[in-house]
C-alpha cells in the first residue's frame, strides 16, 4: 500500500497525480502491453484502410493530390469512393467497438494490477489476465447498468443544441458560436463526466472488492453514484485527466497544422509519431486509473455478501 | 457576487446583445449626379417608364402608391391589350404557381400580396376589366388589361394605378424579416413585346419558383415616404430628400436606362463606401450592412470595387454613378440575400463558417454586381434562357473571382486549404451526362430546382469555359466583348451569343452549341486500354510449302523497344478535340491529339518507345471541363504510397476514438 492510501489518510489532488506518476513508471510493461495491443488493433484497421483505397485510387494519381491537401481533388475521390469510404467507415467503426469491448478486459487487468500492485513481471502478468478475465462479464454487465445514464447524457445534449439552434444557426463570429454551444452543452458534458467517473469508480470498486466482498453491479453502481457526489475531488482529478488528454491532441493537432489532414511526409513516419502521441494519451489514462486506484482502495466498504454453505456431512 | 458577475457574464456572452432602440437618423444629402454616368444620351428604348409615390408602413409592412406608367408600342403591329406582372401574388397563397413549383408555404400572417386599386387610362377607371392572363389557372401573378381602343405602333400610352402591395416574411429575395424591409418585384409592371417586327407578341410569364424577372428598359422616378427612424437604399440616384408628415421622411429617387427598381428600408443599417475606378471615371460603391456586419461589409465593399473594375473593362463600363450592395441581416440573409436588380444587389454568406479565405460571401458579391452586366445591360428573357445572364455570369465571375484572389485561392485560402472558385463549384455538383435536361430549357420547365441550378448556373459555365480553352482565352474573351458590347441595354437571345462567338471567333460552333447547349448526354472521357509489349519483327510461320519459315525468339530477337497501344472512349454525347499525354518510364512525354468531332466514341494510339508506358493523362492541360476528370489521369502500375498514408490518418483518428472509450 502506498504512503499516502494508508488507513485513515484524506487524499488530496497532489496525490492521485503522484500516484498515477509512481503506477506509469513502475508498471512500464503493463502499460506498454496494453499500448502495444491498442496500437496493434490500430495497425490492423489501418492496413485494412490502405487496402480499400488502394483498390480504389492505386492507379489514379488525383488521389495523391487529395492526400497532398488538394481539396477539389479530395472532392472528387470522395465522390468516386464514395463506396470505399463507406467500407472505412465500417472499419474504422469495428476497430473501435472491437477496442471497447477488450477494455472491459484490460481495464478489469490494469484495476487489479494497481489494485494489488504485484512485484516481477510474471505475477504482474498473471495478475492482469486473472484480473481482467475474472471481471469480464461483471464490467459488461456494469456497462448495461450505466446505459440508462449515458441515454441521459444524450437527452441532455439534444435539448441544450435545440434551445441554442435559432440562436448559433446566425452566428458571425467564434465567440457568437460557441459561447452558446458551451453553455448549452456544459450541463450534457458535466453529466458525461459524472456518469464516467462513476463508471471508473465502480469498475474500481468491483475489482478490488471482487474477492472479498463480491458485490452486486447494480448496488456497486448505485453506492458509487452517492460516494462520487460526496467526494468532488474524483470528478476533479478525472477532468485533469481529460484535460491532460485533450492539451496532447490539441498539441499534436497543432503542430501538425499546415500539413492538411496527413501531418509529416511517409505512412511510417505518421504512424510511428502518432503512435508516440497516443502512447502519451495512454500513460496519461492509465495514471489517472491509478490515481483513482488509490482513492477507490480508501472506500468504506461495501457490504458483504453471506453465502452459507452447507456442509452435507456436518 | 463573483458567482453573479460570473453568470451575467455568460449569459452575455451567450446571447450577445440587441440593437438599440431606432433613432432618427439626419437626412442624407442626395446624391447630386445625373443618373448615368456623365449623362449623355438614352443607352437604351426606354419603352417603359414609370412615376411611383409609395408609402411604407412598417408595422404593416404594408405599401401603398400610385403609379404612372408611360408605355411605348415599339413594335410594328398594334396593341390590344397590356398584360402586368402582380409578382407579390406569388406569395398570396399555396394555389399560386410559385407556391406549387416550390412546395412552399407560409405562417398564417406572413402572405404576401398586391392589390390594385385603381387602373386608369386617359382618365377611364378599367379595374373592373382586369383579367387574370390564364382564367383556369389559380395563379395570379399576371393580369391583362384590354385597352379601349388598339394602341398603334409607335404610339405612347399612360396608364395610372392606384395599388396596395402587402410585403411577405422575406420570400424569394421580397419583404421583411423583424424591421427590415426588402422590396422588390413590389409594383404592377409591364411585359415584354417581343418576336420579328409586325408579328410581336407579348411576353409576360407567370412566377415560377425557378425563374426570375424580364422587363423592358426605362426610367424610374420613385418617391419613398418611410419613418424618419429607417434608412432607405433603392435604384439609382438619390434626387431629393424631404420632411414629411408623422415623423415620416420622403427619398425620391431617379433611374435611368434600368428594367427595374427595387429598395430597401432599414432602421440599423449603417454605409461603408468606395470607389472603383474605371478607365472614365469612378463608381461610389456602397455596402449598406447592420453594425455587427462590419467586418463581412469590407469583404464585400473590396469584393463590389474589384468586380465592377474588371467587368468594366473585360466586357462594357459600368453606366451608372452609384451601386449599392446589401448586405442583409443575419436571420434575412437566406431568402433576401443574393439578389440582383440594376445598380442595387443583395449579397450573402456571412456567417462564422466564412472565416477570412472561405470567399463565399465575396463570390455571392461579385456574382450579383455581375448580372448588372448579364441580366441587367445584356437583358436576356431570363424566364426562358436563364442560362444566358446566370450562366454566362458565372463563367464571368470565375475570371473576375481569380483575378482578384488568385487562380489557385479564388475560392478558398484557410488554413491551407486552396481551392479555385469555379473548380470547387464544379466540384460539388453532377456532371452534365447525368441531367436530364439540356442547358437552352425554359427556367420552368426543369424537372427540378437542382436540375435548373445545375444546368443553368454551373453547366453553362463549364461549357464556356470548354469552349474559351479550346479556343484560346484571348480570342474567347475578344469574342465575349463584343458580344456584350452589342447587345447591351438589349434583350439578347442565346442564339444572338451563338452568332456572334462563331462570328467573332470566325468558325462554325455548331458542333459546340448544339450538342452542349441543346442536347442531353454530357462528355464521358476514359481509357480503355493501355498496354505495351516488347518491339520484335514478327514471329510465326511464314509462306508455304518448301518457303515455309519457322521465325522464332530467337531469330527474332525483342528489339530493345516497346510498342504501347492506348484505346481513348468518349461515351458521351459532346465532342470535343482534346489531346492525350503519354508518360514513359524513362521520363520522356508523348502528346497525341484526338479530334473527337465525327470520329466514332473512342481511338487507338499506337507509338513505339525505347521505355514502357507509365502513365496516361487525357485533357492534361485539363482544358475540358464538361467532364469529371478523376479517371482522366491513370497510372499504368498500381502505387499504394498515397492509400497508406490515408490510412495512417484514418487509423489514427480512430485510435483516438478508441483512447476516449477505453484505455
Amino acid at each position: 500500500m502506498g504512503r499516502a492510501a494508508k488507513a485513515g489518510m484524506r487524499l488530496g489532488l497532489g496525490e492521485l497525480i503522484r500516484a498515477g506518476g509512481r503506477a506509469v513508471s513502475k508498471y512500464t510493461g503493463t502499460v506498454l502491453a496494453v499500448f502495444v495491443v491498442q496500437s496493434l488493433v490500430a495497425l490492423a484497421a489501418m492496413l485494412a484502410i490502405a487496402v480499400v483505397l488502394a483498390q480504389a485510387f492505386a492507379h489514379l494519381p488525383m488521389f495523391d493530390d487529395a492526400v497532398d491537401g488538394d481539396l477539389i481533388a479530395l472532392i472528387y475521390c470522395v465522390r468516386y469512393g464514395r463506396p470505399s469510404f463507406l467500407a472505412i467507415g465500417g472499419i474504422v467503426f469495428g476497430a473501435i467497438l472491437l477496442w471497447q469491448l477488450a477494455s472491459w478486459f484490460l481495464v478489469g487487468g490494469l484495476n487489479g494490477v494497481l489494485g494489488q500492485r504485484p512485484e516481477g513481471r510474471g505475477d504482474t502478468a498473471r495478475c492482469f489476465g486473472a484480473s481482467g478475465a475474472t471481471t469480464y462479464l461483471t464490467y459488461a454487465r456494469l456497462a448495461v447498468c450505466s446505459l440508462p445514464g449515458w441515454l441521459l447524457v444524450l437527452f441532455a445534449f439534444g435539448t441544450g443544441m435545440n434551445l441554442i439552434a435559432p440562436r448559433i444557426e446566425h452566428a458571425l463570429t467564434l465567440p457568437q458560436l460557441l459561447g452558446p454551444i458551451l453553455l448549452a452543452t456544459l450541463p450534457a458534458l458535466l453529466l458525461l463526466h459524472f456518469l464516467w467517473t462513476v463508471a471508473d469508480y465502480a469498475r474500481i470498486e468491483l475489482t478490488l472488492r471482487h474477492d472479498s466482498h463480491a458485490p452486486g453491479v447494480i448496488a456497486t453502481y448505485v453506492r458509487t453514484l452517492i460516494y462520487v457526489l460526496k467526494r468532488p475531488l474524483t470528478l476533479v482529478h478525472g477532468g485533469f485527466g481529460w484535460l491532460a488528454f485533450l492539451l496532447v491532441t490539441v498539441a499534436y493537432a497543432y503542430l501538425a497544422q499546415g500539413h492538411p489532414m496527413y501531418g509529416t511526409e511517409g505512412a511510417v513516419t505518421l504512424f510511428f509519431v502518432r503512435q508516440g502521441v497516443a502512447l502519451l494519451r495512454t500513460a496519461i489514462k492509465i495514471g489517472v486509473l491509478a490515481g483513482q486506484v488509490e482513492l477507490g482502495r480508501m472506500r468504506p466498504l461495501p457490504p458483504r455478501r453471506v453465502e452459507v454453505k452447507v456442509d452435507a456431512k456436518a | 457576487m463573483l458567482r453573479r458577475a460570473v453568470v451575467a457574464a455568460l449569459v452575455l456572452f451567450a446571447c450577445g446583445r440587441d440593437h438599440d432602440a431606432p433613432r432618427v437618423r439626419p437626412a442624407p444629402k442626395p446624391d447630386g449626379s445625373a443618373a448615368l454616368r456623365g449623362g449623355g444620351a438614352p443607352r437604351s428604348q426606354r419603352i417603359a417608364n414609370y412615376k411611383i409615390d409609395a408609402r411604407l408602413d412598417v408595422a404593416k409592412h404594408q405599401i401603398t402608391a400610385t403609379q404612372t406608367l408611360t408605355w411605348t408600342n415599339t413594335g410594328q403591329s398594334s396593341v390590344d391589350r397590356l398584360p402586368f406582372h402582380l409578382y407579390l401574388n406569388a406569395f398570396k397563397n399555396e394555389s399560386s404557381l410559385f407556391m406549387r413549383s416550390s412546395q412552399g408555404t407560409a405562417a398564417p400572417d406572413a402572405w404576401g400580396w398586391i392589390q390594385i386599386d385603381s387602373v386608369q387610362v386617359a382618365g377611364t377607371e378599367l379595374v373592373g376589366k382586369l383579367q387574370k392572363a390564364k382564367p383556369d389557372d389559380p395563379d395570379e401573378t399576371v393580369v391583362e388589361l384590354p385597352l379601349p381602343a388598339p394602341l398603334e405602333a409607335g404610339k405612347t400610352i399612360e396608364v395610372s394605378f392606384k395599388f396596395t402591395a402587402q410585403l411577405p416574411e422575406v420570400h424569394a429575395r421580397t419583404g421583411y424579416v423583424g424591421e427590415f424591409h426588402l422590396v422588390g418585384q413590389w409594383f404592377p409592371k409591364i411585359g415584354v413585346r417581343v418576336g420579328p417586327p409586325g408579328a410581336e407578341r407579348w411576353e409576360c410569364q407567370p412566377l415560377h419558383a425557378n425563374t426570375e424577372f424580364f422587363a423592358d428598359f426605362g426610367t424610374y422616378d420613385v418617391a419613398l415616404t418611410v419613418p424618419g427612424t429607417y434608412v432607405v437604399a433603392a435604384t439609382g440616384v438619390l434626387a431629393l430628400v424631404r420632411e414629411a408628415p408623422g415623423g415620416t421622411r420622403t427619398f425620391t429617387y431617379h433611374a435611368e436606362d434600368v428594367h427595374d427598381f427595387a429598395w430597401m428600408a432599414d432602421p440599423y443599417m449603417e454605409v461603408m463606401s468606395g470607389q472603383a475606378k474605371l478607365e472614365d471615371g469612378t463608381v461610389e460603391v456602397r455596402v449598406v450592412h447592420r453594425p455587427e456586419q462590419k467586418d463581412f461589409a469590407r469583404r464585400h465593399l473590396e469584393a463590389a470595387v474589384g468586380s465592377i473594375e474588371r467587368f468594366s473593362a473585360w466586357f462594357v463600363p459600368y453606366p451608372w454613378p452609384i451601386l449599392t450592395v446589401i448586405d442583409p441581416p443575419v436571420d434575412a440573409a437566406m431568402t433576401a440575400g443574393g439578389m440582383e436588380y440594376p445598380t442595387l444587389v443583395t449579397t450573402a454568406g456571412d456567417t462564422v463558417f466564412a472565416r477570412p479565405g472561405v470567399r463565399l460571401p465575396e463570390f455571392t458579391t461579385v456574382h450579383e454586381i455581375g448580372h448588372n452586366w448579364f441580366g441587367g445591360m445584356l437583358a436576356s428573357n431570363e424566364p426562358t434562357e436563364a442560362w444566358l445572364d446566370e450562366g454566362v455570369n458565372e463563367w464571368a465571375d470565375a475570371k473576375v473571382m481569380n483575378d482578384l484572389y488568385g487562380p489557385r485561392t479564388s475560392g478558398m485560402d484557410w488554413m491551407g486549404w486552396q481551392a479555385e472558385a469555379a473548380a470547387l463549384r464544379r466540384a460539388v455538383v453532377s456532371d452534365p451526362g447525368s441531367l436530364p435536361s439540356p442547358i437552352a430549357t425554359a427556367a420552368y420547365a426543369f424537372v427540378d430546382q437542382r436540375a435548373y441550378a445545375e444546368a443553368t448556373y454551373i453547366t453553362t459555365m463549364r461549357a464556356l469555359r470548354t469552349l474559351e480553352q479550346t479556343v484560346g482565352p484571348t480570342r474567347f474573351a475578344a469574342a465575349m466583348k463584343t458580344y456584350a458590347k452589342k447587345f447591351a441595354f438589349k434583350h439578347p437571345t442565346g442564339r444572338d451569343l451563338f452568332e456572334t462567338l462563331a462570328e467573332e471567333l470566325d468558325q462554325d460552333l455548331g458542333w459546340f452549341f448544339g450538342p452542349v447547349f441543346q442536347q442531353v448526354g454530357g462528355m464521358k472521357l476514359g481509357l480503355r486500354t493501355a498496354a505495351c509489349r516488347q518491339a520484335h519483327t514478327p514471329r510465326g510461320v511464314f509462306g508455304e510449302g518448301s518457303a515455309k519459315k519457322i521465325v522464332t525468339d530467337t531469330d527474332a530477337p525483342d528489339a530493345g523497344s516497346f510498342v504501347c497501344e492506348v484505346v481513348i472512349t468518349n461515351t458521351g454525347t459532346i465532342h470535343v478535340p482534346l489531346d492525350i499525354e503519354l508518360k514513359f518510364a524513362d521520363g520522356s512525354s508523348q502528346r497525341v491529339r484526338w479530334d473527337d468531332r465525327g470520329n466514332g466514341n473512342w481511338e487507338r494510339f499506337v507509338v513505339q518507345r525505347s521505355s514502357p508506358l507509365t502513365e496516361v493523362r487525357i485533357d492534361p492541360d485539363s482544358k475540358l471541363w464538361l467532364d469529371s476528370p478523376t479517371t482522366h489521369h491513370y497510372r499504368i502500375e498500381g502505387d499504394g504510397d498515397a492509400s497508406m498514408r490515408a490510412a495512417a490518418w484514418f487509423s489514427s483518428t480512430a485510435q483516438t476514438l478508441m483512447q476516449i472509450v477505453g484505455p
